[in-house]
C-alpha cells in the first residue's frame, strides 16, 4: 500500500475503522473528516505508475495502479468522503461511521486496483459495509431491505468471481486489463454481469431503488456516491466500447426517468435518477469515442457531486420532517430556505443547466453520441433530460417545498449545522466546476476536445428546459404524488426467488431430511459407541495388562516378602533344602553329561 | 561439520535454570519466588534469541561445545544444535515462562519446591535436545523423570500417586532399554558421540536389535498405542504447569529420538519395521481419536488428542520423504504450542470452577468471550484448520503418506476427520451447552492474556507464513533423509572376470559386496 509516493487512500479510511471503536468519549467525532483531508492530498501529490506490489500464494496483487482514469475518479471519490464525513458529524453512532469508512476505502481500493484479485475483495468489502449501511437504519422496512440488497450483491459478486477465477484458468493471469469487444469470451460477459449488477443496468437495477430510500440519512449520501460509480469506473476500465453498454444505459437513462416522474418518495426519486445518470456514464462507455468516455468520467464527477448534494438536501428534509414522501410534505420553503436553495442548485446541475456542472459534462456525452452518429442513442439521452429537469427540477421541490401552505402543526427538527456546511460546500463545486469546467476536464483521461459554452449548446438546453417548465405548468395537478407502490422488474426477482425456494422446500429438503436422519442414527451414534467401547477397552483392557502386570508384581513381592518370617529356624531349613537342591541338580547334570 | 561458538550459549541455556533453581532456598517470600522463577525463564528466553541466527544451509551441527568428560571411558560434554533439535529447544525454552504465569495462582502449597522442579525439568529438557553424546543424553533424559514425578505426585490431582508411579516406572522402564543399546553402540564403535556413530555402519542383526531397544524407550515416551496409558493418567492428575511441560515437551522427546537415533543410527532396521511402526502410527491416530470423542474430562480428552497427533508424527517420520518428515517435525513443534495453550486453558477453567468435567463447565461463551475466542483458536489450530499451524505440519504429513501410498494417507484422514469431531464437539459444550455455569465466572486477567497471547500470535503465525519455520528445518531433514537413503540403498559391485551368474540381484536393503 505504500510506495515510494503513493499513500494508498483506503489506508486512513480502513486505519479510522478500526480505531473509531476504541475512542472514548464524544471529541472522536472531529477526527471523522481527517482520513479524506489525507485522502485529498494523496491523490493530488501522486504520480502515475505502479504501487504496493504484494506477493502472496504464488499471485501478485497490486494495490496501487495509477493513471489518469483512476486518478480523476479517486479525486472525486476523497471530495466526496470529505463532504460526506462533514455531513454526517452530528451522528453518535459509531458503527455508521465505521461502516462508511470500509465503504470508501473499499471504493479507493476498487478504483486502484492493478489485478481482479484485489479488486474483487474491495468490491466484497464495498458490498458488506453498504449493507450495513442500510441495516442501521434501523427499522424494519430497512432491515428487509438490506436482506434483498446483500443477497443481491453477493450474487454479482458470485458473477464476478466465478468470471475471473475461469478467465484466470483460461488466460492464466488475473490483471485487470481492458477486454475488447470482439475478443470476448464467456466469462468476460460473467464479468461483465457483475460489474453491471453494480452499475444498476436495466434489468438488474431493482434493488437500487428498493435499498437506497431506506438506508440512514447519511448512509444514502455516500451509497449514491460510490458504488455506482466503482462500477462505472471498471467499465470504463475493462469493458469500454461494448455495444451492449451502449444502448442498455441509454434504456437505463429513459427508463429510470420514466419511473422517477411517478414516484412518491423523495429519495426513491433520487434513486431512479441514479440509474439514469448511470445510464449517461455507462452509454458514453459503451460508444466509446474519446470524447464519450470523456464524458463518462466527466460526468461520474459532476454527478458524484450533485447526487450526493440531492441526497443531502433531501436527507435534511427527511431528518427535519420525518419523512421523505411528496404527498406528506409541503409547503416548507418558510421554514427551511437554505436547504430549499441548496436543493435547487443541485437540481438545476442535474437538468443541465448553463453555469452549473451537469452542463458541461452531461452535454459532453451527449454530443459525442451525437458526432458517432448514434443518433437514437443521442437522442434518448436528450428525452431523459427532459425527464430529468421534470421530475427532480420541478416537480420533486414543488411538491416538497410549495404546492400546500405550510403546516404548521409539524414540527421541524432543527437541521445541524454540518449539514449545511456539507451541502454548502457540494453546492459551490457544482457552481464552481460549471463556470470554470477547465478544472475538470484539465483531469479527463482520453484526448478530446469540447467546448461546452458555445450559442448552439445554451440555446438547445435553454429550448428543452424552457418547455419542460411550461409543460409542467399546464400539468401540474396530473403530477400530483400519491402514495403507492410502483412495482419495477423485482417483480420477476420475486418469482424466481419464490421458484428456487419451491425447489429447495420440496425435492431437496426431503432428501436432506432422510439424510440426516440416517447420519444422526447409523453415523453419529454409531461412532459414539465406537468411541464409548475403545474408551472401555483402553481402560479395561490396556489398562488392564499394565496395571495387571504390576499388580501380578506386587503381589509376588508380597509372596516372597511372606518368607521373611525372621525365625532361624525358617532360615536354616531353607538353606539346608536349597543346599540339597542344588547338589542335587549338579549331580543329575553330571549323570547326564 | 561442527561450527564452534564462541560463547557457551548452550551450556548456558542448560545451566542458567539450574542456577535458578540452586538460589530458589535462599528466597523465603513466594511472591518473590515467582517473580524470580518468572524472571529467570524470561533470561532464558531472551538468551535463547541468539539461537535464531543459526544458518540452515551449513550442514552439520552449530553452537557446538566440547569437552573431555570422562576420558577413560570416552565421555565428552557434547554439546550442539541442528534444524531438528533448534525448534525443540526453542519451545521449551518458550515455555518456562509461561508455565511459571500460568501456575501464579494454581499452586497453593510448597511454591518454593514447585518452582524448583520447573526450573530443573527445563534445564534437563534442553539438556536432552542439545546433547550430542549419548551418555550425556541418557543423563538428562532421565534427570527430567524425578521433577516429573514429584510435580505429579505432590502437586498433582486425587489419584496423583498411582499416575506418578505409573508415568515414572512405565518411562523407566522403556529407557532401560536404551541403556541397554548404548552400551551395545559403545560395545560396536567405541564412541559415545552421537555424530561419530552417525558415520558407521553397522550389521543389520546388530541394527535389528538397537532398534526395537530404542524404539521401544521412544515408543513409550511419544506415546504410541499400545504404550500410551500412562498419558491420560499423568495428565488428569498434573497439574497445569505439569501438563504443559509433559504434552509440550516430553513428548517430543520421543520423536525426537526417532529423528537423532533411530534413523541415522540403524536405517536398515528402520526401514524394516517401518511397517509395523506406520500401523502402530495409523492405530494411534485412530484409537486416539476414537477415545477422544467418548470422553468427558477435559483433560482426559486432551490427553487423548496427544496420542492421535503424535500418531501423525510418527507416520511422517516413517515415510522417510521430505514431505513427511518435514510434516513431522513441523507438528511436534505446533503440536506443544497449540496442546499447551489448550492445558492452560483448562487449567484457567479448573481455577475458576474447580472441575475438569464438561457438564460443569458448559455455556461459558456468554460470560467468558475472550477466553472462548482462545479456545476456540486453539481448538481450530488442534483439528488442523486451515490458516492456523498444525494445519501446515498435517497437510505436509498427509502428502508425505500419499506420497508413499495412497492406503496409508486414506487410512490417515479418518484421524483428522475424527480430531475435528471431538474438538468441536468440546468447544461446542463450553461455549454454548446448557445448562450454564459461567455466570459467576470472570473473564481472562491480563496476567491469562500475557501467556495466551504469544501462542496465539504463534499459531497464526506458522499457519499463515510457515516459510521461515520451514527453512530452518528443511536443510537437516534433507541431509537426514540423503544419508538414510544412501545407507539403505542397493549397492552392488561384481568382479567382471569372476564366472558368476548373471544377474546377480541383491535383496532390498543389504549391502553386500560380491567377490
Amino acid at each position: 500500500m505504500i510506495g515510494t509516493d503513493f499513500l494508498h487512500p483506503a489506508v486512513w479510511f480502513i486505519a479510522m475503522a478500526a480505531i473509531l471503536p476504541l475512542l472514548p468519549g464524544d471529541r472522536w467525532r472531529r477526527l471523522l473528516p481527517v482520513p479524506a483531508v489525507l485522502a485529498i492530498l494523496s491523490v493530488l501529490s501522486v504520480k502515475s505508475g505502479t504501487y504496493g506490489e504484494i506477493h502472496y500464494l504464488g499471485q501478485t496483487l497490486t494495490l496501487g495502479r495509477v493513471d489518469t482514469l483512476a486518478t480523476v475518479f479517486a479525486h472525486v471519490f476523497a471530495i466526496q468522503a470529505l463532504i460526506g464525513f462533514i455531513y454526517s458529524m452530528h451522528l453518535t453512532d459509531k458503527a455508521q461511521h465505521v461502516a462508511a469508512s470500509l465503504y470508501v476505502a473499499g471504493g479507493f481500493g476498487c478504483v486502484f486496483a492493478g489485478d481482479y484479485l484485489t479488486l474483487f475483495m474491495f468490491w466484497e468489502l464495498m458490498s458488506v459495509a453498504s449493507t450495513f449501511l442500510i441495516w442501521l437504519n434501523r427499522r424494519k422496512d430497512s432491515t428487509a431491505a438490506g436482506f434483498r440488497y446483500f443477497m443481491f450483491h453477493t450474487l454479482g459478486g458470485l458473477f464476478l468471481l466465478g468470471g475471473m477465477l475461469i478467465r484466470y484458468k483460461v488466460v492464466g493471469t488475473f490483471a485487470f486489463t481492458p477486454t475488447g469487444p470482439d475478443m470476448a469470451r464467456w466469462y468476460d460477459y460473467l464479468i461483465l454481469l457483475g460489474f453491471c449488477v453494480n452499475a444498476a443496468l436495466v434489468p438488474l437495477h431493482a434493488w437500487l431503488p428498493d435499498a437506497y430510500p431506506r438506508a440512514t440519512i447519511t448512509g444514502a449520501v455516500f451509497m449514491s456516491a460510490f458504488t455506482t460509480k466503482t462500477a462505472v469506473y471498471v467499465l470504463a476500465r475493462g469493458f469500454s466500447g461494448f455495444e451492449v453498454l451502449a444502448v442498455g444505459g441509454t434504456i437505463m437513462a429513459v427508463y429510470g426517468v420514466c419511473y422517477a416522474c411517478i414516484e412518491n418518495n423523495a429519495r426513491r426519486i433520487l434513486s431512479y435518477h441514479i440509474v439514469s445518470q448511470v445510464g449517461y456514464m455507462v452509454a458514453g462507455i459503451g460508444i466509446a469515442t474519446p470524447l464519450t468516455m470523456n464524458g463518462a468520467c466527466a460526468h461520474a464527477y459532476a454527478h458524484i457531486i450533485y447526487k450526493g448534494l440531492l441526497f443531502m438536501t433531501t436527507g435534511a428534509v427527511l431528518y427535519a420532517a420525518g419523512t421523505a414522501r411528496l404527498n406528506e410534505l409541503g409547503g416548507l420553503v418558510r421554514r427551511l430556505p437554505w436547504v430549499f436553495v441548496l436543493y435547487m442548485v443541485a437540481a438545476v446541475s442535474i437538468s443541465g443547466m448553463p453555469l452549473f456542472s451537469g452542463f458541461v459534462s452531461k452535454t459532453m456525452v451527449i454530443a459525442g453520441a451525437a458526432e458517432a452518429h448514434r443518433t437514437w442513442l443521442a437522442l434518448g439521452l436528450e428525452l431523459a433530460s427532459v425527464g430529468t429537469f421534470l421530475s427532480v427540477g420541478l416537480k420533486l421541490p414543488y411538491f416538497a417545498f410549495y404546492a400546500k401552505p405550510d403546516d404548521m402543526t409539524r414540527s421541524l427538527t432543527p437541521v445541524p449545522g454540518n449539514m449545511y456546511v456539507a451541502m454548502g460546500i457540494g453546492a459551490f463545486l457544482c457552481f464552481f466546476i460549471g463556470v470554470y469546467p477547465q478544472f475538470l476536464y484539465a483531469m479527463l483521461p482520453f484526448e478530446a476536445h469540447y467546448v461546452p459554452y458555445t450559442a448552439w449548446h445554451v440555446l438547445q438546453i435553454s429550448i428543452l428546459l424552457g418547455f419542460t417548465g411550461y409543460g409542467f405548468y399546464l400539468m401540474v395537478q396530473r403530477l400530483k404524488p400519491e402514495p403507492g407502490f410502483n412495482m419495477d422488474f423485482e417483480f420477476f426477482y420475486i418469482m424466481f426467488g419464490r421458484l428456487f425456494l419451491r425447489l429447495c422446500r420440496y425435492p431437496f429438503a426431503l432428501v436432506d431430511t432422510w439424510w440426516s436422519a440416517v447420519y444422526r442414527t447409523g453415523g453419529l451414534r454409531g461412532l459414539l459407541a465406537w468411541a464409548k467401547g475403545s474408551s472401555v477397552f483402553d481402560r479395561v483392557v490396556i489398562d488392564g495388562v499394565v496395571d495387571g502386570t504390576a499388580g501380578r508384581v506386587r503381589s509376588l513381592g508380597h509372596a516372597a516378602a511372606g518368607t521373611q518370617t525372621g525365625r532361624l529356624q525358617t532360615y536354616i531349613t531353607g538353606a539346608v533344602l536349597l543346599f540339597l537342591a542344588a547338589t542335587g541338580l549338579v549331580a543329575t547334570l553330571m549323570l547326564l553329561n | 561439520m561442527m561450527t564452534e561458538s564462541t560463547f557457551p550459549l548452550l551450556s548456558a541455556l542448560v545451566f542458567l535454570p539450574l542456577a535458578g533453581a540452586v538460589a530458589l532456598p535462599f528466597i523465603k517470600d513466594d511472591r518473590t519466588i515467582r517473580l524470580f522463577s518468572l524472571i529467570i525463564g524470561l533470561m532464558e528466553t531472551a538468551m535463547a534469541l541468539p539461537l535464531l541466527r543459526y544458518q540452515p544451509g551449513v550442514p552439520g551441527f552449530q553452537f557446538v561445545e566440547q569437552i573431555p568428560w570422562v576420558p577413560e571411558w570416552g565421555l565428552t560434554y557434547f554439546l550442539g544444535v541442528d534444524g531438528i533439535s533448534l525448534l525443540m529447544i526453542l519451545l521449551t525454552v518458550g515455555l518456562l515462562p509461561l508455565c511459571v504465569l500460568c501456575s501464579w495462582n494454581y499452586i497453593g502449597k510448597r511454591i518454593r519446591e514447585f518452582h524448583f522442579m520447573l526450573l530443573l525439568m527445563t534445564s534437563a529438557c534442553i539438556g536432552v535436545f542439545a546433547s550430542l553424546d549419548f551418555v550425556l543424553f541418557y543423563l538428562f533424559w532421565e534427570a527430567m523423570l524425578v521433577p516429573m514425578y514429584l510435580l505429579i505426585a505432590v502437586w498433582g490431582g486425587p489419584r496423583r500417586k498411582y499416575a506418578s508411579i505409573k508415568f515414572f516406572l512405565y518411562t523407566l522402564a522403556g529407557s532401560t532399554m536404551l541403556l541397554v543399546a548404548i552400551v551395545a553402540f559403545f560395545n560396536s564403535a567405541g564412541t559415545f558421540s552421537i555424530p561419530e556413530l552417525m558415520t558407521r555402519e553397522y550389521p543389520f542383526g546388530f541394527q535389528f536389535w538397537a532398534f526395537l531397544a530404542m524404539a521401544l524407550a521412544f515408543a513409550v515416551k511419544c506415546p504410541m498405542f499400545p504404550f500410551h496409558t500412562w498419558l491420560p493418567a499423568a495428565h488428569v492428575e498434573a497439574p497445569t504447569a505439569g501438563s504443559v511441560l509433559l504434552a509440550s515437551v516430553l513428548l517430543k522427546m520421543g520423536t525426537y529420538g526417532f529423528l537423532r537415533f533411530c534413523i541415522p543410527l540403524t536405517p536398515d532396521a528402520a526401514l524394516y519395521f517401518a511397517p509395523l511402526m506406520i500401523g502402530l502410527s495409523i492405530a494411534s491416530i485412530i484409537y486416539g481419536g476414537l477415545v477422544a470423542l467418548g470422553q468427558q474430562d477435559m483433560k482426559k480428552l486432551i490427553a487423548y488428542s496427544s496420542v492421535g497427533h503424535m500418531g501423525f508424527v510418527t507416520l511422517g517420520i516413517f515415510m522417510f520423504n521430505l514431505r513427511g518428515v518435514e510434516g513431522a517435525l513441523l507438528q511436534m513443534l505446533n503440536h506443544g504450542i497449540t496442546t499447551g495453550a489448550l492445558f492452560m486453558l483448562v487449567g484457567a477453567v479448573y481455577e475458576r470452577s474447580h472441575s475438569r468435567e464438561i457438564a460443569d463447565n458448559m455455556g461459558l461463551g456468554k460470560f467468558l468471550p475472550a477466553y472462548m475466542f482462545f479456545f476456540g483458536l486453539f481448538s481450530l489450530s488442534s483439528l488442523g484448520f486451515p490458516g492456523t499451524n498444525s494445519f501446515v505440519g498435517e497437510v505436509l504429513v498427509l502428502v508425505g503418506a500419499f506420497q508413499s501410498n495412497v492406503i496409508i494417507g486414506a487410512l490417515a484422514i479418518p484421524g483428522a476427520m475424527l480430531a475435528a469431531a471431538y474438538m468441536l464437539r468440546l468447544l461446542q459444550k463450553l461455549a454454548w451447552g446448557k445448562p450454564e455455569s459461567g455466570s459467576r465466572c470472570t473473564d481472562l486477567s491480563i496476567r491469562e492474556w500475557a501467556y495466551l497471547a504469544p501462542l496465539a500470535a504463534l499459531v497464526l503465525y506458522i499457519g499463515l507464513a510457515p516459510t521461515r519455520t520451514l527453512s530452518i528445518i528443511n536443510p537437516s531433514i534433507t541431509d537426514l533423509l540423503e544419508t538414510f537413503r544412501s545407507k539403505t540403498a542397493i549397492t552392488a559391485s561384481i568382479d567382471p572376470a569372476g564366472p558368476h551368474p548373471v544377474p546377480s540381484t541383491l535383496a532390498v536393503n543389504r549391502q553386500e559386496v560380491l567377490k
